[in-house]
């Protein structure tokens, strides 16, 4: 949000024909300095923004520092191409502009555009740089277009003449795939001296990073930001849940060991059926599987070293999470008892056979009363369930027809 | 122009007189050629730590010894004279041309213009010179600007202390006090004072 009046130098001199910047170099100059003046105005509104010429018949202000966006983008329509670019004529040119500025308290900021090769000597160009930071300008030079012989070096000399405390920059960009907004985007010509980047610069740079599909969720954020928070939000609810769910699986491993070595056999089976079950949930989710395998193998290793600990931890852990989300109780059940179809039966019941911890759950469920008969009578049923594998199926359903 | 103080000055007297470094506004305090960006704030202090050297000072760039410091006060003030403390080995400024209420002046205004007083500066390293200003031109100082074009054969200049003497009026210069932008003006805003039923003259 630094107060700045910048003036533009653009180069539109012979050399600006060729293609090699798609669709040619001026073009590719013209949209950037669009988009460079549109982030300047909305940084802060009473940004002023100027635009020369430096080639054609002589070094031309096409319009002086203004806030006024509509003024500088109409003027760089009909701008002709040809000439020689003149680089240090420009810069005094602008730095003359600056000095006539309207509001004095605006810093002074030169951008210039070097597409063609530079006719001036290191030395003159050190001179010019050395008044340009005796009078605190600040210069941001892009580089690009014709590389010749000392170019390069004579804008970096350049710029550290001019350069004060890193207020001033060079970028080069080669002739490639990527625009050439696309590559300033992201540097801190848009980005201003480390503030972290605009709103703009930071949407434009999302735009141009991914284009339609690279948005997360494929929504653009600028377009439709609720949308695009009520996704994240979904997401993150998701991923907490599908935590949760891990850290039950852990649990009722927990709770298998405790209840018998004999079943360590097939509790380890279990396990890693649970885990799969659990894993292949969080695969349907796009690269979450990482985070729930890491998060796994430390319940696993937290229930084999200690599962007398893990065995209070698992109380608590689950009254809280269900005290929280009443919905979340209700879905880690549902998920246990789908994915103990899967596998082996006697986890879901093992749980649900647990008395305290159903009640618990029933309980923080809103509009469930755990002394209501019909309550009662469904434990009751759950705890018949543990003695024979076929009532299992029946109650479970009737149990999901009475939810 | 320069007096030397001939008495003990560790009396009241002399720093209560030069107390107008507390009507600066520091925040708003520049300066252009400056090597560390900032340090000229430093240099504006009490009297009594004129000398004090350890901290920052105002340093321009190397190579070049011109200087251009820009002071906005806070109220108007009048300004009897101006002390400067420079630096040792010929870093001294040797030449002083101040400017009164005129802002964003830069190094090629401040060569053309014609300054409202200029001085011939000798080193002073222990801040006991004080250079008198016209005092009719000094009446209602809100900023003043001061150019050091040269220093005594240094390489850069360098000042740790300024000091003006004088009093503050308590006056303020033209601040605008509130600004507001109307993108369509609301005509009953804007009422003169014929639409809106004539004054009546008092005769008392």
């Amino acid at each position: 949000m630094v107060l700045e009046a910048t003036m533009i130098c653009i180069d539109n001199s012979e050399w600006m024909r060729n293609g090699d910047y798609a669709p040619s170099r001026f073009q590719a100059q013209a949209d950037a300095i669009n988009l460079i003046c549109g982030a300047k105005t909305q940084s802060n509104p009473e940004n002023t923004v100027g635009i020369l010429t430096m080639a054609g018949k002589g070094v031309r202000v096409l319009v002086t520092p203004t806030s006024d966006l509509g003024k500088i983008l109409a003027c760089m329509h009909g701008l002709e191409i040809g000439g020689e670019m003149n680089l240090a004529a420009g810069i005094q040119v602008a730095q003359l502009a600056l000095k006539h500025r309207q509001n004095k308290k605006q810093q002074q900021r030169i951008i210039v555009f070097a597409g063609s090769p530079v006719k001036h000597d290191k030395k003159s160009l050190e001179m010019i740089g050395r008044k340009l930071k005796k009078n605190s300008v600040a210069l941001d030079i892009v580089n690009f277009g014709e590389d010749d012989e000392g170019k390069t070096e004579k804008l970096e000399a350049f710029l550290a003449a001019v350069n004060n405390n890193d207020t001033s920059h060079i970028v080069h960009v080669a002739a490639g795939p990527n625009a050439l907004s696309d590559v300033l985007i992201s540097t801190p010509i848009f980005t201003g001296d480390g503030e972290g980047g605009s709103g703009f610069a930071a949407a434009a740079a999302a735009a141009a990073a991914g284009g339609v599909s690279g948005f997360e969720f494929g929504v653009d954020p600028n377009l439709d930001p609720e949308l695009a928070l009520a996704l994240r939000v979904s997401m993150e609810e998701e991923r907490a849940r599908q935590e949760a769910a891990a850290k039950k699986a852990a649990e009722e491993a927990a709770k298998q060991e405790k209840g018998g070595e004999q079943q360590s056999s097939s509790q380890d089976a279990t396990m890693t059926e649970q885990t799969s079950a659990a894993t292949s949930e969080a695969d349907k989710r796009n690269d979450l599987t990482d985070v729930e395998n890491a998060l796994l193998q430390q319940a696993l290793a937290m229930s084999m070293d200690d599962p007398s600990s893990s065995h209070e931890l698992r109380d608590t852990d689950m009254s809280d999470a269900a005290a929280d989300d009443p919905e979340l109780a209700l879905a880690l059940q549902l998920s246990v008892q789908d994915s103990t179809k899967d596998s082996s039966q006697e986890n879901a019941t093992k749980l649900l056979a647990d008395q305290s911890f159903v009640s618990s759950i029933l309980s923080s469920l809103p509009g469930v009363d755990p002394n209501d008969p019909s309550v009662k009578e469904l434990l009751a049923s759950m705890q018949d369930q543990s003695e024979s594998q076929q009532k299992q199926d029946e109650d479970k359903t009737s149990k999901e027809e009475e939810k | 122009m320069a007096c030397l103080h001939d008495h003990n000055c560790e009396d009241h007297d002399c720093s209560s007189s030069w107390s107008l470094y507390k009507h600066i506004d520091l925040s708003k305090v520049s300066a252009l050629n400056e090597a560390v960006s900032g340090s000229v704030k430093s240099v504006f202090r009490a009297w009594e730590q004129r000398l004090d050297s350890s901290g920052e000072h105002l340093a321009s760039n190397e190579g070049d010894p011109e200087l251009l410091v820009y002071v906005p006060f806070t109220t108007d003030v009048k300004i009897k004279s101006i002390s400067v403390v420079g630096g040792a080995d010929g870093t001294s400024p040797s030449k002083m041309r101040v400017f009164i209420n005129r802002d964003g002046i830069d190094f090629s205004d401040a060569q053309s213009m014609q300054p409202v007083q200029e001085w011939d500066l000798v080193e002073n390293l222990h801040g006991v010179l004080e250079y008198q200003t016209r005092y009719s031109k000094f009446q209602s100082v809100a900023s003043i600007t001061l150019h050091f074009p040269e220093s005594f054969g240094g390489d850069t200049t360098q000042i740790h202390y300024i000091g003006f003497k004088g009093e503050a009026t308590q006056l303020k210069r033209d601040v605008v006090a509130t600004i507001v932008y109307e993108l369509t003006p609301n005509p009953s805003d804007h009422k003169t004072r014929a639409e809106s039923g004539g004054g009546l003259s008092h005769v008392e």
